[in-house]
């Protein structure tokens, strides 16, 4: 076998320049099409982040009505033992009450519809977990003029931070990666930086008559931090719901969609607020395994169908545009691809079929001197998975670096582009996918083609007439 | 003791319009340790011979019998060992691996034959050492001479000890200094070893040197001549 391989790759070597553009064809085709994948994967994953893991959770329980007619008055009524029995599945990782309606939000005469949510502040913390999301530091006017009465700051910051004038950070880390600071920049001057913007935004306690306002949101509403919004909506079974509330701070939602009409309130107060008694309009349910969601789905609507009536939805369900969106983007990214794989094929095809005209002679003397034909086929088989294997790996060696910076630091998109992804209720950022099941399924199409490919050769050897061969 | 007992050989290639009969009868037999030349004009058969010998190809009718092993009798893949067991070619254009070594293109036969590493190995530096070509054994085909790769394929086809070795027009190819040097190395390896030679050749350095002339015309024997 030793020998057999030694030949295969020295006779991959022997017509370099074949080899390297056929490898390179192979390369390229690798390297673009994870590319595109990852950006394609990417961005969905960031899309159900902004969507699912952040607020609406992968499975949600409701009134089997509140599906068709999402109003509270299909809420149901919910006890310690139902959260148990459902936590008690072993994929459920995670599960908060929530009740949603929608009311209207006024400060001054600034007035908006918006989409209230009643959570409880401790399980919300396992589900979009908001005190991450609470804005901390504000790159407000008077902030910028006090970091730079104090004088301490380079001017090139100082222009990176007036760029960035009125922008909210939810961390110090964040503040970082936007102003783009080295280690030795953090230490000295991001202490400066964060004194002078600290905002003091306050999460929700169990029974806070508070609320938190969304950062897109209580721009247009014009209100702050210690500021007040009153709420105007209708309650349950037709009541008039009225309130006013103070703001205990601001949140940064990742979907521009929620970001523009989110309030959060206390399960308590939202309960007072509606009229509602031990009641909710969805449980939310995050999962150990996202994979596992439809097996998960059915087992809990079997383990709770029992005792109520309840409905498990899963986010697709709850979310059928964006699932539709994410299928036939894939689709049209998927046929890109195989259009690349189909060109690529081709290119390793005219090269076997040069391969064997040019070696018909060799082959001939090779199985006249002994050599089964069997290892004649190893041979010549092993040379072009050794080519495909070649670019494979430098395909994805190339494309491996790209991938990880595309992940950590995605592209912001611009422009129209940008606009149109926000229209659609997206943050416009196109991160990539890190390494997973897409990344080394090119490369096994790729060896799947090449195998295919194979066939032209081994059945040229096997057909091969060792006279005709010998005689050119 | 006969190696190869031939018996009313007939070869016909059928064309579009004509047949033509390539081999006409032919009855043969060579002994072990014969170093035989088989002459002849162009088209008169003996490479068709050669390759019926060889088993590269079949016979219309007729049989032929190598070593007691009547070729008809095995299927290709039979063949393909019987080949590697029993057969040493030498070819007009040397036809070595050209990604090999010379010390690999005459070991590579040997390990074909499963044959044990350390034996590989020796046999190997012998046979080479044989020809000549001690010197020479890491040099690959393009790093050799016409007669240095026809002493190459030579050696390959002493590395399997096969039963004779058929060598099809081994000097076209070669200058005189090379054809003679390599007729010398394949009288003595004759000579000494009794290793079985079947030339088909058109060059007369060859036929001086033959202990036996065999002359095709159209397909038949006109003349056996033993010197």
């Amino acid at each position: 076998m030793k020998k057999i391989i030694i030949l295969a790759w020295r006779n991959l070597w022997r017509n370099k320049r074949r080899t390297l553009i056929t490898a390179a064809s192979i390369f390229f085709a690798i390297f673009f099409a994870i590319l595109m994948r990852s950006f394609q994967l990417g961005t969905y994953g960031y899309m159900i982040e902004q969507s699912i893991e952040s607020y609406t959770g992968y499975l949600q329980l409701q009134n089997p009505d509140y599906y068709d007619d999402p109003s509270i008055d299909n809420s149901f009524g919910y006890n310690q033992q139902l959260i148990e029995k459902i936590r008690s599945h072993q994929n459920v990782k995670s599960i908060a009450p929530r009740i949603e309606s929608f009311a209207l939000a006024s400060n001054g005469i600034q007035s908006k519809g918006v989409l209230v949510s009643g959570i409880d502040p401790d399980a919300e913390k396992e589900i979009s977990n908001p005190i991450h999301r609470l804005i901390r530091y504000q790159f407000t006017e008077a902030a910028i003029d006090k970091m730079k009465q104090n004088g301490n700051l380079p001017p090139d910051l100082m222009a990176k931070i007036e760029s960035c004038k009125n922008n909210t950070y939810s961390s110090e880390a964040k503040i970082e990666l936007e102003l783009e600071l080295d280690d030795e920049s953090t230490n000295k001057y991001l202490p400066i930086i964060t004194h002078y913007s600290h905002f003091n935004s306050q999460y929700l306690t169990s029974s806070d008559n508070g609320v938190l306002v969304s950062d897109r949101l209580s721009r247009y509403l014009k209100v702050t931090i210690g500021d007040t919004i009153v709420l105007m909506s209708q309650g349950y079974h037709g009541l008039s719901a009225a309130g006013i509330y103070p703001v205990r701070g601001i949140i940064k939602m990742a979907s521009p969609d929620l970001d523009n009409k989110l309030i959060y309130m206390s399960l308590p107060e939202i309960s007072e607020f509606l009229g509602l008694d031990q009641q909710v309009t969805s449980m939310v349910i995050n999962l150990n395994n996202n994979d596992e969601m439809m097996q998960t789905q059915t087992e809990l609507q079997t383990l709770i169908s029992n005792d109520h009536q309840y409905a498990v939805k899963n986010w697709e369900e709850l979310i059928p545009t964006l699932k539709q969106q994410i299928e036939g983007d894939s689709i049209g990214g998927q046929l890109f691809i195989f259009i690349l794989y189909v060109i690529v094929f081709f290119g390793i095809f005219g090269t076997v079929l040069m391969m064997i005209a040019e070696r018909k002679r060799e082959f001939g003397v090779m199985i006249a001197i002994g050599m089964k034909r069997k290892k004649l086929s190893q041979i010549v088989s092993l040379e072009l998975i050794f080519m495909g294997i070649l670019g494979i790996i430098s395909g994805m060696i190339a494309i491996a670096p790209i991938l990880l910076f595309g992940h950590y630091y995605p592209i912001r998109l611009t422009g129209e582009v940008a606009k149109m992804y926000e229209d659609m209720g997206f943050d416009a950022l196109m991160p990539m996918a890190l390494f997973d099941s897409y990344f080394f399924s090119q490369g096994v199409i790729i060896l799947i083609m090449i195998l295919i490919v194979c066939i032209v050769p081994l059945r040229s050897i096997k057909r091969l007439k060792v006279i005709d061969a010998l005689h050119g | 003791m006969n190696v190869i007992e031939i018996k009313n050989l007939e070869k016909i290639y059928n064309g579009t319009a004509i047949q033509v009969k390539a081999i006409n009868g032919v009855d043969l037999n060579i002994e072990e340790g014969e170093f035989t030349a088989i002459v002849g004009p162009s088209g008169s058969g003996k490479t068709t011979l050669l390759n019926m010998v060889g088993g590269l190809d079949s016979p219309t009718s007729g049989s032929i019998v190598v070593d007691k092993t009547d070729l008809s009798t095995l299927n290709q893949k039979q063949l393909v060992d019987f080949r590697l067991h029993n057969i040493g070619f030498v070819f007009q254009a040397y036809n070595l691996i050209p990604v090999l070594t010379a010390k690999e293109n005459v070991s590579f036969i040997m390990e074909m034959q499963g044959a044990p590493k350390d034996q590989i190995a020796k046999r190997t530096r012998e046979i080479l050492e044989s020809v000549g070509l001690g010197n020479r054994m890491n040099s690959r085909p393009n790093q050799l001479s016409g007669g240095q790769q026809q002493r190459v394929a030579v050696a390959r086809a002493l590395a399997s000890k096969p039963k004779f070795i058929i060598a099809d027009e081994p000097t076209a190819n070669l200058d005189s200094k090379s054809t003679e040097n390599l007729l010398d190395i394949m009288e003595e390896l004759n000579r000494k070893e009794n290793i079985t030679f079947i030339f088909s050749t058109h060059d007369q350095r060859v036929v001086k040197k033959a202990r036996r002339v065999i002359v095709l015309e159209d397909g038949k024997i006109v003349k056996d001549e033993k010197k």
